[in-house]
């Protein structure tokens, strides 16, 4: 499953070499070509693969969607039951592919790539990654040293319950970790661009941090939504309380005269409590109402322990995939 | 009528209406004149009986027009998207229950469709007196500025599509002018085709401030949606964390006021301006963040991507198979 966005030459070299690889492994393999609305004639080459080979499908967007979309809309149309992503830029190397797939039949639900030699740009490129990549680990908990790898693979029944919007593809396997799936990270080739340009740049790192501050509090939270509302209403609550306990000891024990704006600060505040205490309530109804619900993807990595048996949702849900 | 047929004219019927009668058998005129097989229906906005009245004797003549009525007034979108789910048509063209364009003009509408999913009528040349120019200037300018796509007439109602465009969107409340916008954010092709603006068109009630307030409401909807429906954290996050950190910096000042300065700091108004700001500013991300337990909880419904197509090798492509289906990759493609 390849995103590909304005890559016009990558494109065959890129099929030639999943071809390669994955035909010496005697397996069924299809290779979706996702086009996010190219302005080149990307999607032209892909099409003259799709209709030479039968494993080909390619996929052309309306206009522009973003490279979460095209993720989603790969991982929503794939057939396969292990789903492996991968840049259309040449920069991963296809031949890491079997080795995924090896730590998948291992038992695991997703394995990363970790380009350990990256050869990209030190200053505008590797310096940010470096320190993304810490504050991603940091904050959501998972041991990844490179989430901006796209070479990645996904026990299908997986991923496929994971949602996926807005701009969630650098954080794939930390929504992921909703289903607390098995997981591991192995090195793989990194090579440089030679062809086209890169589309990334360094200025979304607000985006990111807000986008980050989401996640850690829908995983973190989002099976106890009211939770994390009232965990912010209790200092809200206390400083309440002290401000106006002190301006009242003022008044009554200390005679002195009443103090207008701690009173006021402490009401406002109090004010602020209750409104996330509401807000809090406000949750759970959201999570009630929704059909996104943790407990769910708790049942897709759950496994009998003894046979090492893969469990899958029941038949409804699985027609709903 | 065992042909389906290829267009469906849906005329919504609202509050301003010409003679029915007259209308219908001009647009009738120029429809025949496209060679499309098509179907009219009208959707009467609640009850109106001077339209129901004229409608009936359309239908006695012989008119085949399908006529559905809601049952209270719902508004313009509701009773185009009635009329959308009452309709087969694959291609849609809406047209306004009074004289807004020439007929004729229908048929170039139609014959530009084919090269786009939506085609938008712009009354050009335009009658109408400089205060009335300035205002539409002013709305569509604003509209530009807002949502970045180029529309000059979100009035006229005259508007052709394909039915995929109105499947992708849902509207309500008073989106039915907007519709054009919410279609070119979705990635549709939107064409937008000068046409003659009819003798008849002359809207002579008056346009009342809260009109105005609803189209910039609208506006600020529209803006939002588009922008922000699938992060919210984005958007109450930015506004949340701008006011938190101003609150946050006057409390600073205050506290270094207060110690180095010895500066009272309980009777100072500004203690109360700094915690209002900082309380509002928890506030607002508070709600982006229940905002996006909404978008995860209904993520599964919230497809984000439309596709175009899809190209596969077909099974019956037969030569296709042979002559490029097992040969050696690095040959076929030198």
């Amino acid at each position: 499953m390849v995103p590909v966005y304005n890559e016009e030459q990558n494109i065959v070299p890129l099929f030639e070499a999943i071809h390669e690889t994955i035909s010496a492994l005697d397996l069924r393999y299809e290779v979706l070509l996702v086009d996010d609305g190219s302005t080149d004639s990307t999607f032209q080459n892909a099409a003259d693969l799709a209709r030479r080979y039968p494993e080909v499908r390619a996929i052309r967007f309306r206009r522009n969607y973003g490279q979460t979309a095209a993720m989603a809309a790969g991982i929503d149309l794939a057939k396969g039951e292990v789903l492996v992503t991968m840049d259309g830029d040449l920069q991963n190397d296809p031949a890491d592919i079997p080795r995924f797939l090896e730590e998948i039949e291992n038992g695991n639900d997703i394995v990363v790539g970790w380009r350990y030699d990256r050869k990209d740009k030190l200053i505008s490129r590797k310096v940010p990654s470096r320190i993304a990549n810490w504050l991603i680990g940091k904050v959501t908990g998972l041991p990844i040293r490179d989430n901006g790898c796209s070479l990645k693979a996904f026990r299908a029944n997986v991923i496929k319950q994971i949602p996926l919007y807005s701009e969630m593809h650098r954080f794939i396997p930390a929504m992921a970790s909703l289903a607390g799936p098995r997981l591991t990270e192995i090195k793989v080739n990194h090579h440089a661009r030679q062809f086209g340009e890169s589309k990334y740049g360094l200025s979304r790192v607000y985006k990111v941090l807000l986008d980050l501050l989401t996640i850690k509090t829908i995983v973190g939270f989002a099976a106890r939504p009211s939770t994390w509302f009232i965990l912010i209403a209790v200092p809200a609550l206390v400083l309440s309380m002290l401000m106006l306990t002190g301006s009242f000891y003022d008044v009554i024990v200390l005679d002195r005269s009443f103090s207008t704006p701690v009173a006021g600060v402490g009401v406002l505040f109090g004010a602020l409590g209750l409104f996330l205490v509401m807000a809090g309530m406000f949750a759970e109804l959201v999570y009630k109402t929704g059909d996104n619900r943790v407990e769910k993807l708790s049942m897709l990595t759950a496994r009998s322990l003894y046979s090492g048996e893969v469990s899958y949702l029941d038949e409804s849900e699985k027609k709903r995939v | 009528m065992t042909r389906q047929p290829e267009l469906s004219v849906i005329i919504p019927v609202g509050q301003r209406s010409d003679d029915l009668e007259k209308l219908h058998s001009s647009y009738s005129r120029s429809l025949d004149a496209c060679g499309l097989s098509y179907e009219v229906v009208y959707v009467l906005d609640g009850a109106l009986d001077a339209a129901i009245a004229q409608l009936s004797v359309l239908r006695d003549a012989g008119q085949r027009i399908k006529v559905i009525q809601l049952s209270k007034r719902f508004g313009e979108a509701a009773a185009l998207m009635a009329g959308v789910s009452h309709s087969v048509g694959s291609k849609i063209l809406t047209l306004p229950a009074y004289f807004q364009i020439e007929a004729p003009e229908i048929e170039r509408v139609l014959d530009a469709s084919r090269a786009a999913d939506m085609v938008v009528a712009r009354r050009w040349p335009r009658r109408g007196t400089v205060f009335e120019r300035m205002r539409r200037a002013c709305f569509h300018g604003l509209l530009r500025m807002v949502t970045g796509e180029k529309f000059r007439d979100l009035g006229c109602s005259v508007r052709a599509f394909d039915r995929s465009v109105i499947d992708d969107i849902n509207l309500y409340g008073d989106q039915h002018r907007l519709l054009p916008v919410l279609a070119a954010k979705q990635g549709f092709r939107i064409v937008e085709i000068d046409v003659s603006q009819a003798q008849e068109d002359r809207f002579l009630g008056r346009y009342r401030a809260r009109e105005y307030l609803h189209r910039i409401l609208d506006m600020l909807t529209v803006f939002f949606l588009v922008r922000f429906t699938k992060k919210p954290l984005r958007f109450f996050g930015m506004i949340g964390s701008t006011i938190f950190a101003v609150g946050a910096a006057v409390f600073v000042v205050l506290i270094v006021q207060r110690l180095v300065f010895d500066q009272a700091l309980a009777d100072r108004p500004a203690l109360l301006l700094s915690s209002l700001l900082v309380v509002l500013g928890v506030q607002l991300f508070a709600l982006g963040l229940l905002g996006e337990l909404i978008i995860f909880t209904h993520a599964r419904d919230l497809k984000e991507y439309r596709i175009a197509e899809i190209v596969e090798a077909e099974s019956d492509s037969t030569e296709d198979m042979k002559s490029a289906g097992r040969t050696p990759l690095a040959s076929s493609f030198q």
